[in-house]
């Protein structure tokens, strides 16, 4: 594959069921030095000016930390979540006791970084509550599309 | 290279007027502007030796003042971006703020009122909001014009990070300014400048006088790119230590900085 093509290649999202879980997964490559990735991951105030998917994040995205995130997926509900893992540049990890998000970066060394994103749901009730949890996937290829979109500007920025 | 002590003498004459009103814009502070800058002195002094000449003289001299003004002002809270609101009502519910800016208005060489001396001044106290990378970076390229590269090298961050922090500051403040300020935005809810003219200034008509600042006259193209590099303009045109407003709008920052040391204990 060529490297022009990779930095158009993104995976739309998909989704996996199973009786007690269900998992959606994203990547798409992002030309943008993993420095700027990780800072727009991170900076849980910034959010709403860049992502289109979420409405506000309170608190401080930091290994600990509890944030209070709206999405666009549900506007009347705030999910409060806690920081599970925090590797600077690498993974970041946050959930509740029904589920966890995932972000990891790759650089691929070419300039290009593979993010990827996936959020796995469930647990002995997931079968109860399965039916009114909304589909992610759409919301999931916005965010992914808005962070490539977001870093790549940044990083086309003169010097 | 070599540094010689007369070199460094000569830079820093060059440069200390920059190095002083840049340190006052980041902290607000007349005193800590001066401290800073007379403790950027001796540390250069004292390390001469480990200047290398990989980056100007100029570079290294903002790289010293910005690690001590960014030491102390890691332990100070960020203030909210209605700061201007928060100090408006504080001055009105203190008469000895205005009695003190009248006796500076009519007595002091520097005690003149002019618009654009206040949007730089509202700049100064706004941009105390952002997250304090963000705001020093976005001084040095806006208003002191450093490159991305020599910010780098003063902030010790890579230029990756640099232009992250140039990027969302930037669109922070312009959208920070696009709804407050009615200068630019004729539903902009702040008009501090306009009001403070009427006081400070009876005689002139605040709207004369603030289309003579190419930002307000460009108001109405609505780009807010735009519109905020001719504020970043105005910044680049004022020294905030020896304009003929100077002593009134110390004045007004020092009893700010005060409102807000109270207000965010």
């Amino acid at each position: 594959m060529s490297t022009t093509a990779s930095f158009s290649q993104t995976t739309k999202a998909s989704t996996t069921k199973t009786t007690f879980h269900r998992e959606t997964t994203v990547s798409t490559i992002i030309r943008a030095d993993e420095a700027i990735i990780w800072a727009l991951l991170t900076n849980a105030a910034d959010y709403p000016r860049w992502n289109t998917t979420v409405t506000s994040i309170k608190g401080q995205i930091a290994l600990g930390e509890k944030i209070v995130l709206k999405s666009t997926l549900d506007a009347k509900r705030s999910f409060k979540l806690k920081v599970k893992e925090f590797q600077p540049g690498k993974k970041l990890v946050w959930g509740d006791g029904k589920g966890e998000r995932t972000y990891t970066l790759a650089n691929n060394s070419d300039g290009t970084v593979t993010f990827s994103m996936s959020e796995r749901i469930g647990g002995l009730m997931f079968p109860m509550y399965a039916k009114y949890i909304p589909s992610f996937d759409e919301n999931f290829d916005t965010f992914a599309a808005d962070l490539k979109k977001e870093a790549e500007l940044i990083q086309s920025k003169a010097n | 290279m070599v540094l010689s002590s007369e070199s460094l003498t000569a830079e820093f004459e060059r440069c200390s007027a920059a190095l002083k009103s840049y340190i006052l814009r980041i902290t607000a502070n007349k005193q800590d502007a001066e401290d800073i800058v007379q403790e950027t002195w001796i540390r250069a002094q004292r390390s001469l030796e480990n200047f290398k000449g990989d980056s100007s003289v100029k570079t290294w001299l903002f790289a010293i003042a910005q690690n001590i003004a960014r030491d102390h002002l890691r332990s100070l809270k960020r203030w909210p971006e209605n700061v201007g609101d928060i100090c408006k009502e504080a001055a009105m519910g203190d008469q000895g703020f205005f009695s003190e800016a009248m006796t500076i208005r009519q007595t002091s060489p520097q005690g003149a009122f002019e618009i654009r001396e206040h949007i730089a001044f509202c700049f100064t106290c706004v941009s105390r909001s952002l997250p304090l990378e963000q705001q020093i970076a976005l001084m040095l390229k806006e208003v002191y014009e450093f490159s991305v590269k020599e910010i780098s090298e003063i902030m010790e961050s890579n230029e990756a990070m640099i232009k992250y922090y140039l990027h969302t500051g930037r669109s922070k403040m312009i959208d920070v300014f696009d709804k407050r300020c009615a200068l630019i935005n004729k539903g902009g809810v702040c008009h501090q400048c306009t009001e403070l003219n009427g006081i400070f200034n009876p005689k002139q008509n605040a709207q004369e006088e603030a289309v003579k600042i190419q930002m307000v006259r460009d108001a109405a193209k609505q780009d807010k790119e735009h519109l905020f590099d001719l504020r970043m303009k105005v910044m680049q045109e004022l020294d905030p230590f020896t304009s003929p407003a100077t002593e009134l709008q110390l004045h007004h920052m020092e009893f700010d900085r005060k409102v807000m040391e109270k207000h965010l204990k």
